[in-house]
């Protein structure tokens, strides 16, 4: 690595990426003048009104703002701590499968659903949980009376976190998968030698084997806990269910977009891009303490 | 000979291009300039200033980039044809020579609407689009819309300009600010703004019920289509009446008065409850609908038919409110007469025997139909600042209303690029009346070419090919859809559709359908806030009593300020 000519050929290979996070992701970042602007898109960002915090006084003045964040916080983090585990799981009992192709096949399987669009997967959730749908007349055989399950503010979050759990386990498994083949196996032999049985092997060899990787995948994902996933919530919600379901970015959409105040939309989103930057730094930090994770 | 001939054939080109030079204009078109007729010489004689034809044809080609709406489900277009390229595009072309070009295209509804406001927000415009009340103001308020009265004076075809007089103003106002007019209103008929019952009569008969009159029928009849299997398949799987589908309105509003299928308009009328609209009080103040007593009475009487499962179950979830009625699952939905163009079309062809009437009920507690009327001038042409030819936009719906009856009716009216509805007031009620007189013969298709009434006559000519006698009845077994379903649609919304009200009944108006300052910035989290309240208390999710705090919280949040503004408005 010493050689300065190979550590060119590394920038020239950063370049790309490096045009495409400039054009797609900090040039757009100087919109968030919008938040303190009467804005107007004839004039636009530069000659639109100053108003100073006008729109944040008024964002905070609205019900629906502390609604919005604690429902992305909860759906956030619920589908966290939800990805971490279930897939944790779920590797580490495909890990005790000795069969290899029949593992390989329920990887595949449990793997599919990731690469289908929250578009397609709404319209197969809103049916299976329809008044008429299979899991009603299941639920129907045992004596219950149908719920209309996307009516209900109550069960949303948990059919939002549910939904999204099923969707990506398989694909998050994959991680682990690999963390647990990075094991040394002789560590399995010398402990079957002691005579460790297989809950004791799982217990002693295996989980402190992976332990960094939990750690790092939770630590880095406190940096996206408020996106708690506009495509399949904007998919799935209807007015019924707003008062749980309702996101940042589903508010901001339709402030935005579908009512044409932009202000405030901007207001709102560069108040969760400040909070989610905060959030980022903090895991940086946890990450580089805990799992000596570090970029720079 | 062939020599003279290709001389003659080089002079006449030169020529062409030398006038066609003169008048400021790319040569075009040398070749095809021969075939063509009288009113490209016209044009071609006169400089651009002087040529204000309503129907002039331009000598070379315009460009106008649009913003198109299409539907989806359209099928009607022949293969190859594309929503860019079809017969109205090359009509356009032909008649007019301008070029037609979609800067994008969003399908109907939603997804239209946003794309608009992208476009507006992004300040990125195609040079002509057709957009609604509230994406209007905005532009003007962004100061991105061509000043269009000299436009209008200038090229708006008589016929236009009488079916905007015909409307008292109205249209005229909608689109002037500050003296200038800044967009080309559009023109409905009043049946557009009336919501009625459609409901299966074969179910009815089957089950020996009436049509129902009143709130407590309606209840009787829903009641026994949903337990008395109508459908006759031994399953309790109907519905009673179909609700408003995800993201679908409950009930119209003043922004959006007219077209609102699948809410349920008429049940709040029949408790003189006008939710969404402004009226006048008792102490002739304004007063905004959705926060009277009569409100609460009939979210009550919803809350009461949803708990007892005679509305969908599953309103405002599905993704699709139509879906159950073109399957023949659902027997009552509120809506339009232009059902047969929507869901009807389908159902017809999934069950022929699907008989959809349509009656003006509910009715009130006097016997009377009580509807809530919209506004003639719900959309509006607007033309981008800056557009060389704003002219251009305004020729192609002079077009379209001189020509929309010698077009091809089969496909879909929808691809005409930059359409805009023009019809007199009284359009359907005039077509149901001269149809039913061609019917009876006293009337001959010839006699129906009425200035204004552009579709009159090819109907005439085309009724009896789905029309079948006796004429006077026009229940399903006396139609035949698949001899030419195009026409059919018309006709079945027209003798069913217009034909309920074609009885007097009591309008009344909003006092005001577009928005006021205050509202530009306040009326979206009121307007949550009563979509919120009024769908949980339809679906049981809130008491009724629950209405009262909605109340209290709408005044709060800055509807008493707007009340006030409404109220000046009202007064001017």
């Amino acid at each position: 690595m010493g050689n300065k000519g190979f550590v060119k050929h590394y920038y020239v290979m950063l370049l790309p990426g490096m045009i495409w996070l400039t054009l797609f992701s900090i040039v757009p970042m100087f919109g968030f003048v919008i938040a303190f602007q009467d804005y107007n898109p004839g004039l636009g960002m530069l000659h639109s009104e100053w108003i100073g915090l006008e729109n944040f006084k008024y964002l905070l003045s609205l019900s629906d703002s502390r609604t919005v964040f604690v429902n992305t916080l909860v759906i956030a983090v619920m589908k966290i701590v939800a990805n971490l585990i279930v897939p944790l799981v779920f590797a580490l009992m495909l890990n005790e499968l000795r069969l290899a192709v029949l593992k390989r096949w329920i990887q595949t399987v449990v793997y599919l659903p990731h690469f289908l669009s929250w578009v397609i997967l709404s319209g197969i959730l809103l049916d299976v949980f329809s008044y008429k749908g299979p899991v009603n007349t299941i639920m129907s055989w045992f004596g219950a009376e149908p719920i209309l399950f996307f009516g209900r503010a109550d069960l949303f979050p948990f059919l939002i976190v549910g939904s999204d759990v099923w969707k990506e386990f398989g694909f998050n498994t994959i991680i682990y998968l690999a963390a647990l083949t990075g094991i040394n196996p002789s560590l399995y032999e010398a402990a079957a030698i002691d005579g460790a049985t297989r809950l004791q092997r799982l217990w002693n060899v295996t989980l402190p084997g992976i332990v960094t990787t939990v750690v790092l995948l939770a630590v880095l994902s406190l940096g996206n806990v408020l996106n708690a996933g506009f495509d399949q919530v904007f998919n799935l919600y209807n007015p019924l269910v707003y008062s749980t379901g309702d996101i940042i970015d589903t508010w901001v959409y339709r402030t935005g977009l579908v009512n044409l105040q932009y202000g405030l939309a901007t207001a709102m989103g560069l108040f969760k891009s400040v909070i989610s930057f905060v959030l980022i730094v903090t895991s940086y930090v946890l990450a580089s303490k805990f799992a000596n994770y570090r970029i720079f | 000979m062939k020599i003279m001939k290709k001389s003659a054939a080089v002079t006449l080109a030169a020529a062409l291009v030398i006038v066609s030079a003169c008048s400021s204009a790319k040569p075009a078109e040398g070749p095809q300039a021969a075939g063509d007729n009288a009113p490209k010489d016209k044009g071609a004689a006169g400089a651009p200033a002087a040529a204000a034809d309503p129907f002039g044809k331009y000598e070379s080609t315009v460009t106008i980039n649009i913003g198109k709406e299409i539907n989806p489900s359209d099928k009607t277009l022949p293969p190859g044809d594309s929503s860019e390229n079809n017969q109205y595009t090359r009509y356009v072309k032909e008649q007019l020579n301008i070029e037609t070009k979609n800067a994008w295209q969003a399908a109907t509804g939603k997804d239209y609407d946003q794309k608009v406001n992208l476009s507006i927000a992004s300040n990125d415009l195609p040079d002509a689009m057709i957009v609604n009340d509230t994406q209007l103001r905005q532009m003007l308020k962004a100061g991105q819309l061509a000043d269009l009265t000299d436009v209008f004076n200038k090229y708006a075809s008589p016929a236009i300009k009488s079916i905007m007089n015909s409307t008292q103003g109205l249209a005229q106002k909608a689109v002037t600010f500050n003296g200038k007019m800044m967009a080309i209103p559009n023109v409905t008929t009043e049946s557009d703004m009336v919501h009625i019952m459609w409901i299966r009569k074969d179910w009815l008969d089957k089950l020996g019920l009436e049509p129902p009159k009143t709130i407590d029928d309606l209840e009787k009849v829903a009641k026994a289509f949903v337990e008395q299997d109508p459908d006759g398949n031994g399953k309790a799987d109907t519905i009673g009446i179909t609700g408003p589908q995800s993201g679908g309105l409950i009930h119209a509003n003043f922004i959006a008065p007219n077209n609102n299928n699948y809410g349920f308009d008429p049940v709040f009328s029949a408790y003189h409850a006008y939710p969404g609209f402004w009226l006048k009080g008792s102490d002739s103040k304004a007063v905004y609908g959705s926060i009277l007593p009569e409100t609460k009475q009939a979210l009550a009487k919803l809350q009461d038919l949803y708990k007892k499962g005679l509305i969908d179950k599953e309103m405002s979830v599905r993704k699709d409110a139509s879906e159950p009625i073109k399957s023949g699952k659902s027997g009552i939905w509120f809506g339009m007469w232009w059902a047969g163009y929507g869901a009807l079309g389908d159902a017809i062809k999934n069950d022929p025997k699907a008989n959809w009437q349509a009656y003006a009920v509910p009715l009130d507690a006097s016997g009377e139909f009580t509807p809530h009327m919209g506004t003639p001038s719900n959309k509006f042409l607007v033309v981008r600042k800056g557009y060389e030819h704003p002219e251009a936009a305004l020729k192609m719906i002079n077009l379209l209303l001189r020509d929309e009856s010698k077009l091809d009716v089969k496909v879909s009216l929808d691809n005409y690029p930059l359409r805009l509805v023009y019809a007199p007031m009284d359009e359907m009620d005039v077509t149901y009346k001269m149809l039913k007189e061609v019917l009876a013969g006293t009337k001959k298709p010839e006699e129906l070419d009425l200035p204004g009434y552009k579709l009159l006559k090819a109907d005439a000519q085309n009724v009896k090919k789905v029309k079948l006698e006796p004429y006077d009845k026009y229940d399903i077994q006396y139609w035949d859809p698949m001899a030419d379903l195009g026409v059919w649609k018309r006709m079945y919304s027209t003798f069913v559709g217009v034909g309920a009200l074609q009885k007097p009944f009591k309008k009344t108006y909003s006092l005001t359908y577009s928005q006021t300052k205050t509202m530009e910035s306040k009326w979206a989290t009121l307007d949550k806030l009563e979509k919120e309240a009024f769908l949980k208390i339809i679906m049981g999710a809130a008491p009724v009593d629950s209405f009262d705090q909605f109340v209290q919280e709408w005044k709060k949040q800055g509807g008493d300020q707007i009340t006030a503004e409404v109220d000046e408005m009202a007064k001017q």
